[in-house]
Parts: structure tokens; C-alpha cells; sequence
């Protein structure tokens, strides 16, 4: 006799569905988690024997690089979350309806942009004789002799807030339009200000989907290579670009491998302090 | 109470785009009283308290507080304090917080705050709630900490929109009368956005009630009860029943002509501006009276109908019939229930039964129409 199961359904059935799922389980294991734990374990790999070499010799060369990173990209997340709560507070609590439209209407365009475009673009405008240095002097703003170059760790943070706040504005517009309007005219009705209104009322209500958009702009922003490389190729740059160097230059896996596993440890314990606030707020 | 001079309104008119929202809305509020907006889903009631509170502006018209024109003044600088049906509560901030925010913007001190925070629980039955966020309460004490914020600034006007629809309705019944309780005690002024008739007539002093953008008509509870000024009010006030009849005035009387289903009678004219031709008559089931048909009913002045019951019911307290009067079908409560098919006589007290010269509806109406051929042949 089959061993019927308490919910009645017959033990093949069940196999059957495993073996639906199978596919997309083998192409994340294969694909994803295999490579993922092979570069891990490479990482740990002097010359065929695990030791630490490839984390000491990291350190020696790249500290200043890691640092900068981290530096540039959390610089980059706080502007980026100043700025979407900009827009979407304008998008909601704005009393302008042509200024709302146009605004709507504009915000989002760079996120259809290419990161490497991006450097491109900016890349032109914000060199020495670039576009915008151009404008200041035509301008009388700026003599040609105190022009500079922003195309260092500025421009990678001009580029990294360009690119990234229309994608984390869109999040945080579409919370701030779905909460309930009533809160907000409660706090008006009571004589809070505009500014009130979005610190106190507003961006509390979405403060989660804020924290959501800006992990995954920390997250994103610490995987791009094509910036750092296109407007700030010196030293200190990011880890991306030592990586690509160490791969593209050395053949140096073992190095690369650990620069990856440092970037990966970045963006989780960014991920972390999501889950443990997510958590807190479910308690 | 000063009738005038409290609070306002003139001349009061809102359009949403095309759309006319409210029309020459004249009102005036004493000091202490409370007022209940009444009127049907769309009627323009919540947007005249909208418009009260300041977050609408009106197209026309004024706003007057205490003699001084508010009618564009930014909501907080109004005295008045708004309950939303919604509650509004703040999800981030603590019971005390929420209530206590109207007072933190007015750059009150913190020991102040917890103070009158605190004294605006024990006032609402929340003490001990304070550090409860209001996810965790239940609907009667959100809605007692949405009062609490408004009546924590001490606002000289409270307007309450719909603050009883989201509760149970046994919580509801004891909220209504705590709530007129605590107006009272306060001496607060309070406008009421309500669509439940019953609700307004056992919280307020007055009664305003709203059809299409226009004031139908305002008094004292007893007052729209019975005596409707229109066939619009008598219908929102539960006279349902409606049959067209032809009469004519006559002295101080009104003379009703036999019909399909009554015998010609007069009726007192109370004073009402009937003209000859058909009237619209309404009347509410419980005003009714039902007699066995061979019975001959006549209880002082009044109408009566003659028909059949089509079907019978018990809904509490009294059996409700549906009787044919005729093509027309009506109800009437009694205290014995009357098999279907009985034939019965319908009594309506001239008191309840209210009439209204309804021109357009002779041609609308063939019952009306049957009878006025016969009464000119």
C-alpha cells in the first residue's frame, strides 16, 4: 500500500513538483551560488594552499582604495536620500501644479541612462575645460585661471547621485502618494509647516521604502566600474576598478577574489542593518 | 445663545472644477452649540467642512469667526479642530505623541505637553495607552486619541467628520452619547458631518441638512422630524411611504378627493402652502395605524387608505407589513401581525401624514392621474 501523506496527496506528486522547480534551482546553484562560493574560497588561496596572503596583500595596497570607497558611496547614499525626499516631498506636498508636472515629468529621465553613459556625459562636463567651467566663465562667475577639474571623487559622487536619485525618488514618491492624505492634513490642520509636514509626517511614514531604495543605491553604486574608471582613473579609486586592474593586468584572481569578498561584506552589513531595522519595526 | 456673531457662513459656494459642490450656503452657529451636517454620500457636506477647517477655499461667499473674516485663512490659524473619519492618526508616533503634537508645535514646554497630555487621557478614558503606537488599539480608542489631538490645542470649534462610521455599532451608540457629554462639559462649538439620521438627531442641538450642494432645511431635531419642508427632507427623515393625491384648500382646511384607495377627506392645513392639483403624501410606517378593513376607523382627523397586505415581517418590536394600496405599494408597522392577503384600512394621523404641492408630479404618477380624470368627468 503507498504511504498516503496527512494532506492526501501521494508521494510521486510531490517529486513532481520538485522537479519543476529543478531548472531554476539548478541555474541559481550552478550560475550563481557556485561561482559565487568558488571566488570565496579562491580568495583564501595562496598558490594552491589556503592562507590569508591574498587579505594581507589587500590591505597593503588597497586600505586607502577601501576606505575611499566606503567614503564615496556613503557620501553618495546620504545625498541621494536628501535628494529624493526632495523630490518626492515636492511631489507631494507641492501646491504648484505645473511645477509638480514638470517636475514628474523630468525626475525619472536618468535612470534610463547607462551608468558608462553617465561617465561620458559627465566625463565632458565637468573637466577642466568642460561644459560647466565653461558656462562659469562665460558667466563672469569664474576666471579661466581658477578653473578646476571636478573629474576626481566629486565627479564619482556627482555621477553616483545623478544617476541613482531618480530610482530612489521613485520609490520614495510612489510611498509618500500612497500614504494616507488625511495625516497630513491632520498635522497642517494643527500648524505645522510645510518643512514639518515632510520631516515629521511624511518621510517617518516611509521611512522603510527610503532605507529599501538606498540599500540597493549603496549596493549598486559599489558594483559599478565603468564611473570610477571613465571620470576618476588615479589613485585612490574604487575597489571595482582594482578588481578589473588586478584581473585585467596581473591575472591576480587570488587578490581580486578578495577585494570581491571585502565588497560583498560592505553591501551585507548595509543589507543587515535593513533586516535588523525591518525586524525591530514587525516587533 | 447669540444666533449670530459665533460662526458664519455667507452667501458660501465651492465648485470642483465643472462641477457645482455647494450653493448660497447660509449658516450661523452660536457659541456652545453642536450642529449636525446631514445629508446623503455627495451632498457637499464634508466638502463645508472641508471648506470650515480652510483646506478648500470657497468660490464665493465668507467665513466669519467671532466677526472676523477667516474664509482664507491657513487651517491652523481658524480655531478649529478637525476629527477625520479616517482618524489620521500618526502610525509613527505614540498615543501621547499624537496627542500632543498640536502642542508641541506651538512651542509649548515638554512638562507642559506631558501635562495636559496627560490630563486629555484620563478626560478620554486612555490612561496608561500613552506608549502604545496606534496600530495597537482598537477602533473606539483611536478614535478618542483623534479627539484627543483635536481637543488638545483647545480649540474654540471642534469639527467632527463621519467620527463614528469606522466603529462597531454597539461601541458606536455609547460613543454618541460621550461624546455630546464631553461637547457639553468643554462648552465646545462642533459641526458634525453625519448620513445617519439617527446619529444627528440624539447628538445635536441642530440639525442641517444638505441635498445637492443647498440646505434643505435646519431646526431642532424635533422640528425636521415633523415638520419636513420638503418632500426631500420628509424622505431623509423616513417618511418612505408615498402617495399622490388630489385636493384642493379649502378655509383652513384641505380637501383630499377619493382616490383608488381612500375616500374623499379634509385634513387641517397647519399653515402649509398647499396649492390644488396633486400633493406628494409621506409618512413614516410607524405613523400608521392598521385596522381590519370592515373596521370603520376614525381616530380623530386624519386619512385613511384601503388595501391588501402583501407580506408580513418582524423586525423587532413591531410587525411590518407591505401593503398594496392599489398599484402602489406602501408599509405600516402594527402591534398584531395581518396575514397576507387580509384586506385592511390604513390610518395615517393628519399630524404624520405630510403633503406637498408636487405640480410636475401629476403626469408622473398614474395613480394621481386615475383619480383627477374622474374627479373632473
Amino acid at each position: 500500500m503507498p504511504i498516503i501523506p496527512p494532506n492526501g496527496r501521494t508521494m510521486p506528486k510531490r517529486f513532481l513538483g520538485l522537479l519543476l522547480v529543478l531548472p531554476a534551482l539548478a541555474v541559481i546553484a550552478f550560475l550563481f551560488i557556485l561561482p559565487l562560493i568558488m571566488s570565496a574560497v579562491g580568495a583564501f588561496q595562496v598558490e594552491g594552499t589556503f592562507g590569508w596572503g591574498n587579505f594581507t596583500k589587500t590591505f597593503d595596497l588597497y586600505t586607502k582604495d577601501i576606505i575611499f570607497t566606503v567614503m564615496i558611496v556613503s557620501l553618495s547614499t546620504v545625498l541621494i536620500g536628501i535628494a529624493s525626499i526632495a523630490i518626492g516631498g515636492y511631489l507631494t506636498l507641492g501646491e504648484h501644479p505645473v511645477a509638480v508636472a514638470i517636475l514628474r515629468w523630468l525626475y525619472r529621465w536618468p535612470m534610463f541612462i547607462p551608468f558608462i553613459v553617465v561617465g561620458q556625459i559627465l566625463r565632458t562636463f565637468l573637466s577642466k575645460n568642460g561644459m560647466m567651467n565653461n558656462t562659469f566663465i562665460n558667466l563672469g562667475l569664474l576666471t579661466p585661471l581658477d578653473a578646476v577639474s571636478f573629474l576626481d571623487w566629486r565627479g564619482i559622487v556627482i555621477a553616483f547621485v545623478w544617476k541613482q536619485t531618480p530610482f530612489v525618488a521613485l520609490l520614495v514618491a510612489g510611498a509618500m502618494a500612497s500614504i494616507n492624505r488625511d495625516t497630513i492634513e491632520a498635522a497642517r490642520n494643527l500648524g505645522a509647516s510645510r518643512l514639518r509636514l515632510l520631516l515629521e509626517i511624511v518621510v517617518p511614514q516611509v521611512a522603510m521604502t527610503l532605507t529599501v531604495g538606498l540599500i540597493l543605491s549603496f549596493v549598486t553604486m559599489m558594483s559599478v566600474l565603468s564611473v570610477p574608471l571613465m571620470i576618476n582613473a588615479q589613485s585612490p579609486t574604487m575597489l571595482t576598478a582594482d578588481i578589473a586592474f588586478r584581473v585585467n593586468s596581473y591575472g591576480d584572481y587570488g587578490v581580486a577574489n578578495a577585494l570581491g569578498l571585502i565588497s560583498l561584506v560592505l553591501a551585507a552589513s548595509v543589507a543587515w542593518i535593513y533586516l535588523r531595522a525591518s525586524l525591530k519595526e514587525r516587533a | 445663545m447669540e444666533r449670530d456673531g459665533f460662526l458664519e457662513l455667507r452667501g458660501v459656494a465651492s465648485r470642483y472644477g465643472a462641477t457645482q459642490v455647494l450653493t448660497d450656503i447660509d449658516l450661523s452657529i452660536a457659541k456652545g452649540e453642536f450642529v449636525a451636517l446631514l445629508g446623503s454620500s455627495g451632498c457637499g457636506k464634508t466638502t463645508l467642512l472641508r471648506l470650515l477647517a480652510g483646506f478648500i477655499s470657497p468660490s464665493a461667499g465668507e467665513v466669519k469667526v467671532r466677526h472676523r473674516d477667516v474664509t482664507y485663512l491657513p487651517p491652523d490659524k481658524r480655531g478649529m479642530a478637525l476629527v477625520f473619519q479616517s482618524y489620521a492618526l500618526w502610525p509613527h508616533m505614540t498615543v501621547a505623541q499624537n496627542i500632543g503634537y498640536g502642542l508641541k508645535l506651538k512651542g509649548i514646554s515638554r512638562t507642559e505637553i506631558a501635562a495636559r497630555v496627560a490630563a486629555m487621557q484620563s478626560l478620554l478614558g486612555l490612561d496608561g495607552l500613552e506608549a502604545r503606537k496606534p496600530q495597537a488599539l482598537s477602533g473606539g480608542q483611536r478614535q478618542r486619541v483623534a479627539l484627543g489631538r483635536a481637543l488638545a490645542i483647545d480649540p474654540e470649534i471642534l469639527l467632527l467628520d463621519e467620527p463614528l462610521s469606522n466603529l462597531d455599532a454597539r461601541i458606536r451608540l455609547t460613543v454618541r452619547h460621550e461624546l455630546r457629554a464631553l461637547q457639553k462639559r468643554l462648552g465646545i462649538t462642533a459641526i458634525h458631518v453625519t448620513h445617519d439620521r439617527e446619529e444627528a438627531m440624539v447628538m445635536a442641538d441642530r440639525i442641517v441638512i444638505l441635498n445637492a450642494g443647498r440646505i434643505a432645511q435646519q431646526g431642532t431635531p424635533e422640528d425636521v422630524y415633523n415638520r419636513p419642508a420638503s418632500a426631500f427632507v420628509a424622505a431623509f427623515m423616513g417618511a418612505e411611504n408615498v402617495l399622490f393625491l388630489n385636493g384642493a384648500p379649502q378655509g383652513d382646511q384641505f380637501a383630499i378627493a377619493a382616490g383608488p384607495a381612500n375616500a374623499a377627506c379634509s385634513l387641517p392645513l397647519l399653515g402649509r402652502p398647499l396649492a390644488a392639483g396633486s400633493v406628494e403624501a409621506r409618512f413614516r410606517p410607524e405613523a400608521a395605524r392598521l385596522f381590519p378593513a370592515d373596521d370603520i376607523a376614525a381616530i380623530g382627523p386624519g386619512i385613511t387608505f384601503r388595501g391588501e397586505v402583501a407580506a408580513v415581517s418582524y423586525p423587532g418590536g413591531h410587525w411590518r407589513h407591505v401593503i398594496k394600496l392599489g398599484d402602489h405599494e406602501i408599509m405600516a408597522d402594527a402591534d398584531r401581525a395581518f396575514e397576507p392577503g387580509a384586506r385592511v384600512a390604513v390610518f395615517v394621523p393628519a399630524e404624520a401624514l405630510f403633503l406637498f404641492s408636487s405640480p410636475e408630479a401629476a403626469s408622473a404618477s398614474p395613480t394621481s392621474r386615475a383619480p383627477s380624470g374622474k374627479v373632473h368627468a
